[in-house]
This record gives structure tokens, sequence and C-alpha cells, in this order.
């Protein structure tokens, strides 16, 4: 399948848990996804996006009963903070942040979806519209592996030079040679796209290849979902 | 184009590229014309089709995640048609020998391989002035032979700057000799070669004497029988083993890709071997192939003087015996790339390391500052073991007391 139509899926999906009446509906859509995303090459970017996703969630349904004054069936009673008031946690409150959670993860794996296992490459360079924000969106894309693989550099080129990097305050202090050699491969990068002729007029494009059967079918299937799930789920 | 570290090469390759004046800041002076075009009336990205460039560092000029949209990208640029692109990008990267590489990712390709991906962006353009800043620093030898040969039987104007001169010299038709930003030679190969003899020996093809060698010491370091594979891909060294003594300079040399810094950073400590054992006594201090690890501080002093608990008088010391004396109040990011990797070959021997490991020390050095090197390194060694691990098999003879080849993928044995 394309990355394009591939993509619709995901936010059509994430669009459906977020539209989704039901709870068990957007359960659903919220374990498909999670499956999806398990699908992915194991490693430290996959647990990572997973983490953020259930960290999101979590706190949306810690935080949805203090925010929130619903149900008359208080499971807590806390202290009455002024101007705040009452603080109790009420079993509707409970529910309603559970659901509100599972909404936020179906959005949060769709895009760990998106993230993980899509040639961002590939869809950006479909994408006809836009060449510069598709340019500066690819480039951004790999900012923080690039950064990552610098901070890694710098870091075994001062263990290698008896210099430990411990604790937060010695990491601290790769911050700013880091973003100076970012400014500077940026602006090396940028010599390098002026010498190969980027933004002149009469750009062209690559052929990409034609879409198959099936990516059709994602993308009727994505408008399908977005339909289904407003309506029916 | 010949010519010391920081004489002003890369600069006259950018303004041969237009990018000076109009990328670069700075007062310009006199005129350049290129393919019809007067630079400081045409921009760069004008330029770009009848002009290619390849700076010195791939990794900064890569755009793309895939190799065939990297190299396709300057084709879309200069409006080359669409039905044609990729075909032209195919054989651009088929006349490097590179055709292989084309669905793989750039993330995953080694040094020498983005290389030859970013000269094949180069080629696809079908330029008439091709600018090449350094494009044999990341290649082994063979690598680098064909490609220079490649570049010669191109039928287009080829400006190329080097630090590695011995290939060039056979096959180019014109030699530039820069020194302190002024053109101090610009003659016929014959007559260039007569004057580089005379004037900068060290710039012509050699077969050095090799180093009169003392009995080495006891053992610093032993790997015996290690394999390491990184993040669950294919191993990369495999049942490999390697001694280092005391008094002995070990050249580690091999082909891109044959697991020559993988096998450095075990010696070092850096890595966990997968299986086997590393025996190492006493402290090892590694220089990395990319001496833009080197500028964390903003004083060239400051930044050795990490390594000695921020002792600026013996950073000093280092600066000096690396030909910086002078620099020490200078930023490490003014510094040339040749500078940065005798900063950063600074920072590594100031510690005084009883096991000292250079990754490629001598890219984009000139053959004078390698020569200096080489006997600074021979003058160190009595007190340490050293490793070096080098495509440069001229260095390596003239340093090294024993060489030890890396094939792929059998193992090394010392």
């Amino acid at each position: 399948m394309k990355p394009a139509p591939a993509a619709a899926l995901f936010a059509a999906m994430g669009a459906a848990a977020l539209l989704a009446e039901r709870w068990i509906s957007v359960a659903v859509i919220a374990a498909v996804l999670l499956a999806v995303c398990l699908a992915a090459a194991s490693g430290r970017r996959r647990s990572l996006y997973l983490a953020g996703a259930a960290l999101t969630a979590l706190s949306v349904f810690l935080l949805t009963p203090f925010v929130e004054t619903i149900g008359s069936h208080p499971i807590w009673t806390g202290p009455t903070i002024p101007v705040v008031g009452t603080l109790d946690v009420t079993r509707e409150e409970l529910a309603g942040g559970a659901v509100a959670a599972l909404r936020l993860l179906g959005v949060s794996l769709a895009f760990a979806a998106y993230a993980l296992l899509l040639d961002h490459d590939r869809l950006l360079r479909s994408v006809r519209a836009g060449r510069r924000s598709t340019l500066a969106v690819v480039l951004a894309t790999r900012l923080v592996p690039t950064l990552e693989r610098d901070a890694a550099g710098l870091i075994e080129a001062l263990r290698g030079r008896g210099v430990a990097v411990a604790g937060a305050r010695g990491h601290a202090r790769l911050v700013s040679p880091l973003v100076a050699g970012s400014l500077e491969r940026a602006y090396n990068l940028a010599e390098s796209l002026e010498a190969r002729g980027y933004g002149r007029p009469g750009g062209t494009r690559a052929l990409q290849p034609s879409w198959r059967p099936l990516d059709w079918l994602a993308l009727a299937g994505a408008v399908a979902f977005v339909v289904v799930g407003v309506l029916w789920l | 184009m010949l010519g010391p570290s920081g004489s002003g090469k890369s600069t006259l390759v950018r303004a041969l590229a237009g990018l000076v004046p109009h990328f670069h800041g700075g007062r310009f002076e006199g005129s350049v014309e290129v393919c019809g075009e007067d630079t400081r009336r045409t921009r760069p990205a004008d330029l770009a089709g009848q002009v290619a460039t390849v700076f010195q560092d791939p990794e900064e000029q890569v755009v793309f995640g895939r190799v065939e949209d990297e190299v396709a990208f300057g084709l879309e640029n200069v409006g080359a048609p669409p039905a044609a692109i990729a075909s032209q990008a195919r054989a651009a990267l088929a006349a490097l020998g590179a055709e292989h590489l084309a669905g793989r990712r750039i993330a995953e390709l080694s040094a020498g391989e983005l290389q030859r991906v970013c000269l094949a962006s180069a080629l696809a353009l079908e330029p008439e002035l091709l600018l090449l800043d350094e494009p044999t620093s990341q290649l082994d030898p063979d690598a680098a032979d064909a490609l220079v040969r490649l570049a010669a039987g191109l039928g287009v104007a080829v400006v190329m700057s080097e630090q590695r001169p011995a290939g060039p010299l056979e096959v180019c038709d014109r030699v530039l000799f820069l020194e302190d930003g002024v053109v101090v030679l610009d003659a016929e190969r014959d007559s260039a070669v007569r004057w580089l003899a005379r004037n900068r020996p060290a710039y012509l093809d050699r077969h050095p004497e090799p180093p009169v060698s003392a009995p080495a010491g006891l053992c610093v370091c032993r790997l015996e029988h290690v394999s390491y594979a990184y993040g669950g891909g294919p191993p990369v060294v495999e049942d490999a083993g390697l001694e280092l003594r005391v008094g002995e300079v070990v050249a580690l040399v091999g082909p891109n890709g044959s697991g020559k810094t993988t096998l450095a950073k075990l010696a070092a400590g850096l890595l966990e071997p997968a299986r086997g054992t590393v025996d190492l006594r006493g402290r090892a201090a590694y220089l990395a192939q990319d001496p833009g690890r080197y500028l964390v501080r903003d004083r060239a002093d400051e930044e050795v003087a990490l390594g000695v608990d921020g002792d600026v008088a013996r950073a000093s010391v280092a600066l000096a015996a690396v030909g910086l004396a002078g620099f020490e109040e200078r930023h490490p990011r003014d510094l040339s790339s040749g500078e940065r990797e005798r900063l950063a070959l600074a920072c590594v021997l100031v510690t005084e390391p009883d096991l000292l490991i250079l990754d490629e020390p001598t890219r984009g050095v000139d053959p004078e500052r390698k020569d200096a090197l080489a006997a600074l390194l021979r003058a160190r060694a009595a007190g340490r073991a050293t490793l070096v691990v080098t495509h440069d098999v001229v260095f390596a003879a003239e340093v090294a007391d024993r060489m030890v080849s890396l094939g792929v993928p059998e193992a090394v044995h010392a």
C-alpha cells in the first residue's frame, strides 16, 4: 500500500476514535491501532511512541475528574479549595475520564502508527502542492533522530578522552554544542540546496508509481470509516 | 587543486559555484565567469545543472531518506523531464558502482557509500563543470582511485581539491597550488610535478621508509574472538582478535564497511562485545572519525583541556604539538576542516593514554601535516600502544610497525 492512502486510513481511524459515541467502539479502534503499532519493528523508537501515548491517556484520565463537575455518585470527597470549590471524584467523572483517555489513546496511536510504519519521504513526495513546505517537513522529521545521533557522538567522543557525561547537569551541557552543531548543519545544508538548484523556477518531479486497487480501496475505506464512526459507532 | 589546510581551496571551489559571493558574505573582488555566466550576476541555483558541486561532508548535503530520492532531487530542481529522472538517477549510481544502493536508506549507509551517493547526485546532472571538494576523504584506496579515474574520464571540466594527491596527479591535466589564499602555482601537470618535487615534495607519491621499530613491550590491549553487531543486525565484526603492545604503532586498514571503526571502539572500551573478551590494561583514548564531535567549548584551549580537568597550560602544549600554536583563543567552529582534525587530535593526545586509538586522523590533513603527524606519533610511541585506523596506506606505511588488514567478512588476526 502506498503511504498516502495508509496515512489517510490511520487519520480516519484517529478521527473515528474522536467521533464515535460508544466507548466500546473507541476501545476496539484503539486496540486495532495498538496491534498495528506492535507490528512495527521493536525498539526504542516504538517504545517511546507507545509510552507517550499511554502517558498522555493516563494524564487525561487522572485530570478529568478534577476539571469536570458531573454526576451525583461521589467516590471520594476532598478538601474545599477557595475559588475552585470542593474537590470530589464521582463515578460519572471517572467514566467520562476513561472514555476521554481512550479517545486520546486512539488518536495518539494513530499518529504513532503513522510515525512508525510509513515512509515519510515517499508520503511527502506524493504530495503535489507545497513543495517547499514538503521539504521543510521532510527535514524537520529527521531533526530529532539527527540530534540523537549527534548527542550520542558527542558523548562517545567525550568518553573517548576520559570525560564522563552523567546526570541531568552533564547532559544539559551538551545542549549548547548540539544547537550550535544543528545550526552549522542547517547552514551547510542550505548551501548544498542552493548549489543543487533548489528554489529555481521550472522544477519538475519524478514520476510517482500509479496507485493500485488496494490503495484506492484503502482511501475509500478511510472515508467510509469516518462516516461510519460518526453515524453508527 | 592542492595546498595546505586553510589555504583557500574550498573558498575557491565555492567561488566557481557562485556560492561566493551570493551565499557567503564578505568582500569580493575581481570576477568569475562559469559557462559564460558572470557569477556576480548569476545565482548558484541558476548555475546548477551546468555546475555541480560535491562538498567535503556528505552527511551535511543529503536531503531525503532514500538513495534514489536523493539522487533524483537535483534533477527535479533543474527541471529534468519527469519520465527521465528515475533512469538518469540509476545511471549515475551505476556509473559509480553504487546501483545496489538505490533502494537503501541514507541512514544505513557507511561514510564511503554516502560519499558515492553524493557524487552520483552531482553526476546525474551531467554538468559541464564538476567541482569536487576532497571527494576521496572517506573512501578506501581502491574506491578513491576508481573515483578519480571516473572523474577524469567524464569529458567535462573537473576541479578537484584534494589532500590525497597521488591519484589525481596521475590523471590530471593541470595543477593549482594554493597557499595563504594565493595561487602560487598554475601549471601543466608535468611542470607542476617538477615544481612540487623542488618545493613541496610531500605532495608527490612517495614510498616512505618504514619506521625503525623498537621491540614491543607489554600488552596493553588484547581482543580475543570478539564479535559485534549493531541493533540486532548482522555482525560487523566476527571472531576477531588483536593484540596491541607498548611501543608499537599498529595500522588497521581495510575497505569501507569492513568493521575497522567497530574494532577500534571495542579496543577502546566504548563498545561491549557480544561475544569474546577485551582485556584493556590502562587508559585508552579514542579519536573519532568526525572532528565535529570535538566542538563542545568556545575556545580551542578549553576544548583540549576538557580531557585534563581544565588544565589549559597542558592544552596549549598539546595544541603546539599538532601545529596549532597561537590558536588557543580561536573558536573551534571557526577552524577549517584540517584544523579541526588537528584540534581533535590534540584533545586525545593531551590525555597521555596507555592506548591511543586514532580513527582516520589524516582526513582533510595536507601531506606536510601528515608527515608531521607521523613523526609525532613515532616520537611518542615508546610510552604507549597506538592503533591507527586509516585508508591512507602511505601514511600507514610511514607510521606503523605493523599493519593489520580487515576484509569482509574474514576475522582479523594480529
